[in-house]
């Protein structure tokens, strides 16, 4: 079967699910429903899966499908493209999407309004497989503007919450913001190119020599600008990730599909779609890079205090995306993408093992009233223990590979520089200091409420673990050059698209990478020094007595040295690395109180602000709307008045 | 010179007319003075040369339509009307806009003036006035406009009457 | 003079067929329903019904012939067939969503027809005016009629009020306009657009521009009343929501798109020589359009005002169009009005049926809980107003695409930027109604509700499907458009 000809009925089988759903699926069983959704999307991940190895055994590594001349005089059409790039993306889409739906039949077995929640879900996944396979900036937006819209939907799922529609509508305005900017970007694609096709936009760039834009300002900045703008709408960056952390109040496995491994990275997958335009674009690339290193610190200095499982992770959604950003602003697209396929897997784990953990606590999110659950719930347990080792970036899990690939490219490439570099270490630090916080306030330690709370049902597990051995193992598909073992195909397979790597400074990147490993375990101590004490769990006495204070102690034994040395050093221990400890906890409540200050004051304030001119915008509206026809009229001569005075004057 | 004379005295006549009849109280006083400045225009017209257009202003306007005028307003109790509440307490704004589009307008005027090409004046009219040219304009070169007035008016009727009609 | 002079020719007759074809229909409605009973009242809006599609029948065949008639003074070209046909759709969903308003209002008459024919009858005059006079005249046709219309339950103190105003301000609006023709008449001898055009092009006996530009203002005051575009907006909002609903989405689409077609045609032919002496007052007033409509509309509670600001917004864009003076500003324009003209009526038809006798229900909160009581009105009012925001796949985002990339193609950044965050802006008090439509618990107004009416089901199905139509195939008007609008000098 010739896969490749047939990657427009990717999106159409998930589509067919939905209008069956929204149409006729008030009056199918839930059984039914259980099977069909998840089997449209895992039709689709089957051809998928048939295109993309097709697609490795041809000789461009591109694939053009155009079904329906749309409008010509745009050149945008219903086509879909099939590259390196749009693979990444649909198997993500699909292979995810469809361990998502499976997990939501467990999820979502005693709500209301089963058969709607499914149909909108399938609609999402059937926009986000438009978009990601749009062979036009057009359709493209079509799908963009699409998921959207299902992503407010499913937000406002629970309706009976008003905070829930009230979360909806924001995300929704939000992005509109974001999309204005986007038309613009688009309109000034089409003014420079005379056309909207992906293919023929690059070739017109690289044809007519554009000059890289270096020094001065230009209309390529501007189009690349704008189209970043709108990328920060959708993935969440400072200033327009408002709306994702209050995007939590919608059922988990949304916040699993859209608000972590799909949609939000519907802008960085833009930027890399346009990276011949970025390129010529330097100042743009650096706002790219600045922003998104920006996003990952400030994000990450949120999550460092938030009580709200959800919200940790949505924050660190934020800062993941942040570093996405910084990637591809550094003219890495491709270590961008890797970080998007790695982070999709472990933050798609995190959200549906919290969604486990908050199905056993009967709908807690509050982590201060969980602790103690490992015994309760092994499996969730034990995944979300992989993904948060990935997530922190030790070594052999997927988001090691990643996230080193992207502060080695910020330390050598020709975009990158030295603060970034501390930025994102800065950030990988707080990463691993609040995902171990999350871990230990939930699981370890002794339980804080009466809750009885028990394992999920396997439809939920399942694709927990399917998840954890992807997030342990999909980095292998692109390890560091200094690597003895492990392949470099992910990094090959993308060469197709961004063109192989120029050769930039010389790394150290065994000093990197030791770097980021050391920040890594140093976030893990001081969470473990802070949490586990202040809740005297098990792993507290074994990892902190046994493993370092005890060692050190048998060290300095064993070497003969003084008692009195030994008091000294453990005088060192309570004050010195106790205190250190105790500095670090204030000064990352300090940062992380100024974030959120800023947060409330500041965007709160502007989003208040707003309002408030809305309400005052009303009143000159008002004062003229006095209902008397008189006034009308006086109106009226008002405006012809200006008019003529504008003749007048001039 | 003497085509001036008359010219200011209609035109005179026309304007303050016109002003009167918005600013008298009395609505009998008010279509009185519209009278005079229709006839203001009515004499425009025959300055014009326009005898036909001068004789269809007199029979049909002030024949006509001020004569209906007058026996509505004195059928119709406007008394009652004018001793209600007037929301007019912005006049003085309102006169002082207009006052100043006038000015603007004349000022436009004044600057345009010297390069206006006004179209030549028409050529004097054969024996037998210029009927015969309303005719030829109004039935040939603007057949359809006058036509599609009938609709115009029709509509105007219809809509008056359901306006007046009381309904069951 | 031979007599034979004044006969116009047959192909004159069939140039102005539509228009022969309502006014023909409405007299003999009038005769109807004067002779007929009671009973035969339903059959009156079949009969006005027919004779719409008759004349849409009769606009095809207009264009078969085409070309200037009577005198230039109709022109029948792809532009006119165009803004023709689609005021007679338009006409065509007021009727079908009125039948059960008048029933329910007990007012269901042959006048209301009549009045409705003829008003159509003067949109499609001005549609295909080729001469000042004809656009003063068909404007006023269409005005009058829909000035009644809007009073048309005369014992509503609403309606009254709503009729008297527009009535009032309207006529002051007329003045201005005829003051502008009478201006360009003397300015250049002409009331022809062709001719005023040849005029202005020829340097020797170009007049004044100054005094040029202030005809053009001047009759831009009328056409600004028209179509309500700031700062001559001020009676909408009061008269929309006065008016009856059906009469209301009529008069917020019908007149309004036919008075674009006359502004376009007027500007960019007549005008067009002197584009730069108008850009700068149609730029200004489209700017200022779009923010009162959208902020203002942002505050409301009463859905048919907010409708009402929501329409004064949308003409701002179109406005953004027409400053763009191009082809494709032009043909955009069109395809806005035709994609606008379906959302807008769609949402007025759920108002219609929603609000109960007397209009009791027109607050936003009263749609509470509608997506559970009536999922199916639920989903097609979804369709419009997403449509009014502008989500791609409805007519009303290639309608704003369009607008805005014959903006930017004209070089109006800064036009298209703030239209854009306009749009932006719109996106909250429309998707305020959705969240209360879905997100609420039903309330008093949502609770035994009846249900929607046949004429109604027509007029909310056809006006969905036109505005997916539109926007998932928008070529098919598109094109027409694109080719028609090559035509308008």
């Amino acid at each position: 079967m010739n896969f490749l000809d047939s990657i427009w009925l990717i999106p159409l089988f998930p589509l067919v699910g939905a209008a069956v759903m929204l149409l006729f699926g008030r009056r199918l069983a839930n059984s039914v429903i259980r099977i069909l959704c998840p089997g449209t999307i895992f039709v689709s991940f089957i051809f998928s899966v048939g295109a993309v190895m097709q697609l490795a055994g041809s000789e461009h590594k591109v694939h053009e499908v155009i079904k329906y001349l749309w409008m010509p005089p745009l050149h945008a059409d219903w086509g879909f493209l099939l590259d390196p790039l749009s693979s990444v993306m649909i198997l993500v889409v699909t292979g995810i999407g469809f361990l998502i739906h499976v997990y939501a039949t467990g999820y979502m077995a005693h709500e209301g309004g089963f058969y709607r929640f499914f149909g909108y879900l399938n609609l999402f996944v059937f926009f986000m497989l438009t978009l990601v396979l749009a062979n036009n900036y057009l359709l493209l937006f079509v799908g963009w503007e699409g998921v959207g819209l299902c992503s407010y939907l499913l937000i406002g799922f629970y309706y009976h919450k008003k905070s829930a529609g009230d979360a909806g509508k924001k995300a929704f305005i939000v992005n509109r913001i974001g999309d204005a900017a986007f038309i613009v970007g688009m309109l000034l694609i089409f003014s420079i190119a005379g056309s909207l096709r992906f293919t023929e936009v690059n070739e017109f760039i690289e044809a007519h020599h554009f000059a890289a834009e270096t020094a001065a300002w230009g209309i390529l900045s501007t189009t690349a600008l704008m189209l970043f703008i709108g990328a920060t709408g959708k993935s969440a960056q400072f200033p327009l990730y408002v709306w994702l952390p209050d995007a939590m109040e919608g059922p988990t496995p949304v916040s699993a599909l859209i608000h972590a491994a799909t949609m939000v990275t519907a802008g960085v997958y833009m930027v890399c779609r346009s990276h011949v335009l970025f390129e010529l674009t330097p100042m743009t690339l650096q706002i790219v890079a600045t922003i998104g290193g920006f996003t990952a610190i400030f994000a990450a200095s949120i999550g460092l205090v938030q009580n709200d499982i959800k919200r940790v992770l949505a924050y660190s959604t934020v800062s993941q995306l942040g570093y996405m950003f910084l990637a591809a602003g550094v003219g890495a697209y491709w270590v961008a993408v890797f970080h998007l396929f790695t982070h999709a897997f472990f933050k798609a784990l995190l959200f549906l093992g919290a969604g486990s953990v908050i199905h056993g606590m009967n709908g807690e999110q509050d982590m201060r009233h969980m602790g103690g659950l490992k015994k309760y719930m092994p499996v969730t347990h034990w995944t979300m223990f992989i993904a948060t080792l990935a997530i922190s970036g030790i070594p052999g899990l997927a988001g090691f590979f990643s996230k080193d690939e992207i502060l080695a490219q910020v330390y050598g490439s020709a975009h990158g520089s030295k603060a970034l570099y501390v930025v994102g270490l800065t950030t990988a630090l707080m990463t691993s200091f609040y995902m171990w916080r999350l871990m230990y306030m939930t699981f370890y330690g002794t339980a804080r409420s009466h809750v009885h709370a028990h394992e999920s049902p396997l439809s939920m597990t399942g694709p927990l673990m399917v998840l954890a051995a992807g997030s342990a193992l999909v980095g292998w598909l692109s390890v560091p050059k200094f690597f003895p073992i492990g392949a470099h195909t992910f990094e090959h397979w993308l060469e197709h698209v961004f063109g192989s790597e120029k050769g930039g400074a010389e790394i150290p990147e065994v000093l990197l990478t030791s770097l980021s490993v050391a920040a890594a375990l140093l976030g893990i101590w001081i969470a473990s020094r802070i949490y586990l004490k202040v809740w005297e769990g098990p792993l507290y006495k074994a990892m902190l007595n046994k493993w370092y204070v005890d060692e050190i102690y048998d060290f300095l034994f064993v070497n003969g040295l003084a008692k009195g040395g030994g008091e000294v050093l453990g005088a060192f221990d309570r004050n010195v690395i106790n205190g250190g400890v105790d500095g670090a906890g204030w000064l990352a409540r300090m940062v992380s109180s100024v974030s959120i200050w800023w947060d409330t004051w500041i965007v709160d304030g502007a989003v208040r602000a707003t309002s408030f001119t809305v309400k005052l915008s009303g009143y000159p509206v008002r004062l003229l709307q006095t209902g008397h026809v008189q006034s009308y009229a006086l109106v009226f001569i008002v405006g012809v008045l200006a008019m003529f005075g504008f003749y007048v004057l001039r | 010179m003497l085509d001036a004379v008359f010219f200011y005295t209609f035109a005179l006549m026309t304007l303050t007319g016109a002003v009167l009849t918005i600013t008298r109280k009395s609505a009998v006083h008010s279509a009185i003075w519209l009278i005079v400045s229709l006839l203001g225009v009515a004499g425009l017209y025959l300055l014009q040369q326009a005898e036909f257009l001068f004789a269809v202003q007199i029979v049909l306007y002030i024949g006509g339509i001020m004569v209906l005028f007058l026996f509505v307003i004195m059928l119709v109790n406007l008394d009652e009307a004018a001793k209600q509440r007037q929301f007019n307490n912005q006049r003085w704004i309102a006169l002082g806009c207009a006052v100043i589009v006038g000015a603007e307008i004349l000022y436009v005027l004044a600057k345009g003036t010297a390069s206006l090409s006004l179209p030549a004046p028409a050529a004097a009219p054969a024996a037998g006035g210029n009927t015969e040219q309303i005719a030829v304009s109004l039935f040939r070169d603007y057949l359809l406009p006058f036509e599609a007035a009938s609709l115009l008016l029709l509509a105007a009727i219809v809509g008056s009457v359901i306006m007046a009609k009381r309904r069951a | 003079m031979p007599l034979a002079n004044f006969i116009p020719t047959a192909d004159d007759y069939l140039r102005y067929l539509p228009e022969i074809i309502l006014t023909v229909v409405g007299v003999v409605i009038m005769f109807l329903e004067a002779v007929g009973g009671e009973r035969r009242k339903p059959a009156l809006g079949w009969l006005a019904g027919a004779g719409l599609l008759a004349a849409i029948w009769g606009s095809v065949v207009a264009l078969g012939v085409g070309g200037t008639g009577f005198q230039n003074m109709v022109i029948v070209d792809g532009f006119a067939t165009f803004f023709r046909i689609l005021v007679l759709v338009i006409g065509l969903l007021t009727i079908v969503s009125s039948t059960q308003y008048l029933d329910r209002e007990k007012a269901n008459a042959g006048e209301f027809h009549a009045l409705l024919l003829f008003s159509i009858a003067g949109q499609c005059v001005m549609a295909s005016a080729n001469e000042l006079i004809m656009v003063f005249i068909g404007l006023e046709i269409s005005s009058i009629a829909s000035y009644i219309l809007a009073g048309y339950l005369r014992d509503d103190r609403r309606n009254n009020e709503s009729a008297l105003k527009y009535f009032l301000l309207g006529s002051f609006a007329t003045a201005f306009l005829l003051y502008g023709v009478a201006w360009v008449y003397g300015l250049t001898g002409s009331t022809n657009l062709a001719e005023v055009r040849r005029v202005l092009m020829t340097p020797e006996s170009a007049p004044n521009l100054v005094l040029m530009g202030t005809a053009a203002a001047l009759m831009f005051v009328g056409f600004a009343f028209k179509v309500s575009a700031a700062p001559f907006q001020v009676w909408a909002p009061d008269v929309y929501q006065g008016a009856p609903a059906p009469v209301s989405a009529f008069m917020s689409t019908g007149p309004k798109a036919a008075a674009f077609a006359v502004f376009l045609r007027v500007f960019i032919t007549a005008f067009g020589p002197i584009a730069t002496r108008w850009e700068p007052f149609v730029w200004g007033s489209a700017i200022a359009t779009m923010i009162v409509g959208n902020f203002a509309a942002l505050t409301q509670t009463n859905i048919k005002r907010l409708l009402a600001y929501s329409s004064i917004a949308h003409a701002g864009y179109v406005l953004v169009a027409v400053t763009a003076h191009s082809e494709i500003g032009t043909a955009a324009a069109m395809f806005y009005l035709a994609a606008y003209a379906f959302m807008q009526i769609g949402a007025f038809a759920v108002v219609t049926w929603f609000s109960r006798q007397g209009e009791k229900f027109v607050n936003v909160d009263d749609l509470a809980g509608l997506g559970e009581r009536q999922p199916m009105v639920a989903a097609m009012l979804t369709i419009f107003l997403l449509s009014l925001i502008g989500v791609p796949l409805t007519g009303g985002f290639f309608g704003k695409f369009y607008i805005f990339r014959a903006a930017l193609d004209s070089n109006l950044v800064w036009l298209t930027v703030i239209g854009l965050l306009n749009s932006a802006v719109a996106a909250y008090y429309y998707l305020r109604l959705i969240v209360v439509m879905y997100m609420k618990e039903p309330g008093a107004a949502t609770e035994n509700i009846g249900p929607v009416s046949a004429g109604l089901r027509v007029a909310i199905l056809g006006s969905a499907l036109a505005t997916l139509v539109l926007g998932i195939f928008p070529s098919l008007v598109l094109d027409f458009a694109g080719r028609s609008a090559a035509l308008v000098k």
